[in-house]
């Protein structure tokens, strides 16, 4: 081989392949990326246009002439902002040719190179994947507009400035990127081309616009004039089809997976915690399931899991019905009749609420159905809706002034006023009590209701169902006199949902609420505000929004993303996102959305303790343990600060003033764990949580909802539902127990027995979150994926039961009889918040 | 933060290096490292020279490093992507750990694989089927891609 003198002239490819995780500047829209390249700020060449996409996949190749030391930049720019001052400049990489090709030998190079900032120092993050080789044989075959000539002459401009800074690898493109003069007169005629090249049908070219993955050779691109040499050498032959670059498995390619390709407009994309899921960018919609290449079954498949959501949300309902419901003295004469959710194969199987009672409605009520084909009914007297058939409504005796006893249909929150002399207080524990000034003595019972009521309520510190008493019956949570109107388009009901909530007063939210959804018909007796929040909730906590993101434990309880300021609005939305709150609560309506326990704690102003980390980062909880519990004199080299990865960049963070100073000791090791574990819950979000907070408590007096525990905050925003108490003994798993084992027997006895409320807690023991997966028990995730409810034999007799909500297990020690066993964990369930897990 | 015990680490191994591995960064990040272990001589592995790649989590090391293969090799807890299935890389970190001897833990599963907890199960099948057929294709993988 002759070897040419120096320095050569090489023409080698280069190959755009994709750029992955770009910045996303706006809340409601994704760019349209391209990529600029240039050899030392000439030889311009660009890609195609990619719409709406954060991870653009080009595999576009281009043919340039380079020396050892040229420098290689790719640029990304967002076409819909091209005009604008930094022109949507979403990165840039710098690629010296002698750094990774040697030009003499045969040689290919697959990259994957994190895109850096420019100048003017807007947040930049994502990768870029790029392929240089030096094999030129293969004729290009980019489905693109290519570098027709009237671009390329005009996007040499950009790069003028630069002049050949060729050999220094930091910041040639960068410069043209940050400078504006030659470039904003280019990019209407750019953008309108690389625009309609990027539709459906190319009008450049003969061939039909295949899709990304197998497209055919179409225009080769044409070099500028100053590069004839390359032009020569382009293959006239008919092309075969093109090979991308090979990518050895470990190269990320969002539209191919082992399966192979995905449907078009699909995209594999790696969320934070290294799992796979898939964006649907014709619905701009995700998944975590894997899409068909059947377009229909995906939207069928996304139908049913949106329809099975809204079941199960439609099957939960407000914590007053419930526990209205399962008051004591009812239970004994008739099934619970509120909550049964259709399915309940638990209950009776006529005994539904839902199903018609005997006999004509009362007068004024009337009998709806749910789009889903759910009986419902509406009382035009007082303009309310219930699940619950009027004719089977439980009756509660009140007990008149006179003593006899006079029967009506009772909800808590109709109670009406304490009889005169008599207050409402609660204990420092936030337990209710009731203070008789006409006798100066005080009672736990409620005096507006019958005293027999309560009798069987076992006694315990905790009751949830007179904290709702006295919330609701505070003058803060009435409804003003008047109505607030929300009038929203389905299809853009966050932005709708935006504008009218934050442009009203709080004052005004406390209207009667009545949500109309654009060209629909309806009138808001609950049933679309119902919808309204299912909706909202379901874009507003999409972690597409990067607003929230879900937890590390699995894949449905939500935390505040500490990266939302990418979109510099985040704190309005998060505002926006308190009100929500406050808005369903105070309406009495519930959100499709579950949080991490140490959010609802949060709430509730409670101080946030290492377990709380467990849900968020199972690993450094393990870590941060055993520092606990082991001497770590010569093991841990700390200081008082925590590193973050932020977009690639390492920042230190001290954990408390003049933290770097101070190292970690045997002796102030716990400080330090409190301090971390504040950061990485707390500290890290507070600016998003402050935001939150300040629209919360426009509506919820925080002085009211801290009467709550965090696991009945998440009913009271969540609402509650039955629980299948079948399907959850079906999906159960035992380690050192068998089914048939008496003690199991007994444990589902006793969860049996239970009312909905303590159902419901010991799901939040056991797993954290009082929501079921959506098709059922069989779907629960754990930290580590699939995990199935588990009873582990474990502990002592003497011991109460304990759990681990990152498997969802619970450890239950081999009591002797039902009755130790009962007592244990209802004691478990009811009394250890915040404490006794691990 | 982490950048000192990485550092630390990093002097420990240069003054006590592990016999037949070693491990540095690759760059100027301190927190990619890359890491080559020699096939231990009682093991089909013999003579090849594997390369690992190291990424410290920030958290380190309260959280384990993640170690992978980037050497092709063949064996029952080691999978085509070069993913490793070890315990003390899970949910048996401690941060009284250190890369040092979690290379060591690698190199002894090199010569006692665990086919009972397998990442690969055809290979945890070959090798409890037939030991021969085994030791001869992860020789064969060892000529191929680590000499």
């Amino acid at each position: 081989m002759s070897v040419p003198p120096r320095p050569i002239d090489k023409k080698i490819r280069v190959t755009v392949v994709a750029a992955d995780g770009l910045s996303k500047r706006d809340v409601f829209r994704l760019p349209d990326p391209f990529a600029v390249v240039t050899v030392d700020a000439e030889q311009t060449h660009t890609t195609s246009v990619i719409k709406k996409t954060l991870n653009p996949y080009w595999n576009e190749s281009f043919d340039i002439t380079v020396k050892e030391s040229s420098v290689i930049a790719v640029q990304i720019f967002d076409q819909r902002k091209f005009k604008r001052r930094d022109q949507g400049f979403l990165g840039v990489v710098n690629v010296r040719v002698a750094d990774v090709l040697d030009l003499e030998l045969d040689s290919h190079q697959m990259m994957t190179l994190d895109l850096k900032k420019s100048n003017d120092n807007l947040v930049v993050h994502g990768k870029l994947v790029v392929y240089l080789s030096t094999n030129i044989n293969q004729p290009i075959t980019n489905p693109g507009p290519g570098t027709t000539a009237g671009v390329t002459t005009g996007m040499a401009d950009l790069s003028i400035e630069t002049g050949s800074t060729a050999g220094s690898s930091s910041t040639v493109g960068l410069q043209a990127g940050a400078n504006g003069g030659g470039l904003s007169r280019t990019p209407s005629s750019h953008a309108t081309e690389a625009s309609a090249a990027t539709a459906t049908a190319s009008p450049d070219t003969d061939h039909p616009q295949p899709d990304a993955v197998s497209r055919p050779s179409s225009t080769p691109p044409s070099n500028p004039p100053t590069n004839p040499p390359s032009i020569s050498q382009q293959s006239p032959q008919p092309a075969p089809p093109s090979t991308p670059p090979a990518q050895n498995g470990r190269n990320f390619d969002p539209s191919v997976d082992q399966y192979g390709p995905l449907p078009a407009g699909w995209e594999r994309r790696i969320d934070p915690l290294g799992r796979t899921y898939y964006v649907d960018h014709n619905t701009r919609t995700t998944t975590w399931n894997r899409p068909s290449a059947s377009a229909a079954v995906n939207t069928s498949a996304q139908d049913n899991e949106t329809n099975a959501a809204r079941d199960q949300h439609s099957r939960r309902i407000l914590v007053d019905d419930v526990l209205e419901a399962t008051s004591p003295s009812n239970r004994a004469e008739a099934p619970p009749p509120a909550a049964t959710p259709p399915s309940g194969p638990t209950q009776m199987s006529a005994g539904s609420a839902t199903t018609a009672g005997t006999g004509s409605l009362p007068n004024g009520w009337e009998e709806r159905y749910t789009p889903e084909g759910r009986p419902y009914y509406v009382d035009h007297n007082t303009r309310t809706t219930t699940w619950v058939d009027p004719r089977r409504q439980t009756i509660i005796r009140v007990m008149g002034p006179n003593g006899q006893g006079s029967v009506q249909p009772q909800t808590i929150s109709q109670l009406g006023p304490l009889p005169s002399g008599w207050e409402m207080r609660l204990t420092s524990t936030a337990r209710v009590y009731f203070v008789d000034h006409n006798t100066k003595t005080t009672t736990w019972d409620d005096p507006r209701l019958p005293s027999t009521l309560d009798s069987n309520v076992p006694q315990y510190k905790r009751d949830f169902r007179r904290k709702l008493i006295y919330f609701r019956s505070q003058p803060a949570m009435r409804a003003q006199p008047g109505n607030c109107q929300i009038k929203v388009r389905r299809n853009h009901i966050f932005e709708d949902s935006y504008a009218e909530i934050m442009r009203q007063t709080p004052n005004d939210l406390k209207k009667r609420l009545m949500i109309k959804f654009d060209g629909e018909d309806g009138l808001d007796y609950g049933g679309l505000s119902r919808e309204f929040f299912f909706l909202l909730s379901h874009e507003m906590f999409n972690p597409f929004y990067c607003l929230f993101e879900y937890s590390a434990h699995d894949n449905y309880t939500l935390q505040i993303n500490p990266a939302s300021g990418v979109n510099p609005e985040h704190l309005n939305y998060f505002k926006f996102i308190g009100r929500c709150l406050g808005l369903g609560i105070f309406h009495r309506r519930f959100l499709d959305a579950y949080f991490i326990v140490s959010f609802y704690k949060m709430i509730l102003k409670k101080k946030v303790t290492l377990a709380d980390l467990e849900s968020v980062d199972t690993e450094l909880h393990r870590g941060l343990t055993w520092m606990l519990d082991n001497d770590i004199t010569d093991v841990i080299d700390e200081t008082f600060t925590t590193t973050e990865d932020r977009f690639g960049e390492m920042v230190t963070v001290e954990l408390k003033p003049g933290g770097e100073e101070v190292p970690v000791t045997e002796e102030n090791k716990k400080e330090y764990v409190e301090l971390v574990v504040e950061y990485r819950i707390v500290r890290r979000v507070k600016e998003q949580f402050d935001a939150f907070m300040s629209g919360f408590s426009e509506l919820i007096p925080l002085e009211l909802v801290t009467v709550f525990d965090e696991r009945e905050l998440e009913l009271l925003i969540g609402g509650m539902s039955e629980i299948d108490v079948d399907d959850w003994t079906k999906y159960t798993d035992y380690r050192g127990y068998e089914q048939s084992d008496e003690v199991i027997q007994w444990f589902w006895k006793c969860v049996r027995s239970w009312p909905p409320e303590r159902k419901s807690r010991l799901l939040q023991f056991a797993t954290g979150t009082s929501r079921i997966p959506v098709n059922g028990f069989k779907d629960l995730q754990g930290s580590d994926g699939p995990r199935r409810f588990t009873i582990e034999k474990s502990g002592d007799p003497s011991q109460l039961p304990k759990s681990h909500t990152c498997f969802n297990r619970i450890d239950l020690p081999p009591y002797k009889d039902y009755a130790s066993l009962e007592y244990k964990l209802t004691l478990a369930v009811e009394e250890t918040v915040g404490f006794g897990q691990e | 933060m982490a950048l000192r015990r990485i550092t630390r680490e990093l002097n420990d191994l240069g003054r006590d290096p592990p016999s037949s591995c070693s491990a540095g960064p690759t760059g100027e990040n301190m927190f990619q490292w890359q890491a080559t272990i020699m096939g231990p001589g009682d093991s089909p592995y013999s003579g090849g020279v594997f390369f690992l790649s190291i990424t410290f989590p920030t958290d380190y090391p309260f959280k384990p490093p993640k170690v992978s293969f980037t050497t092709k090799i063949y064996h029952p807890n080691i999978n085509a992507n070069g993913s490793i299935c070890l315990d003390i890389l899970r949910d048996q970190w401690s941060p009284a750990l250190t890369i040092s001897k979690v290379l060591l833990s690698i190199c002894s599963m090199l010569t006692d694989p665990n086919p009972d907890d397998p990442l690969v199960p055809d290979i945890a099948h070959l090798y409890k089927t037939d030991r021969a057929r085994y030791e001869a294709t992860a020789r064969e993988w060892t000529r191929k891609y680590a000499m």
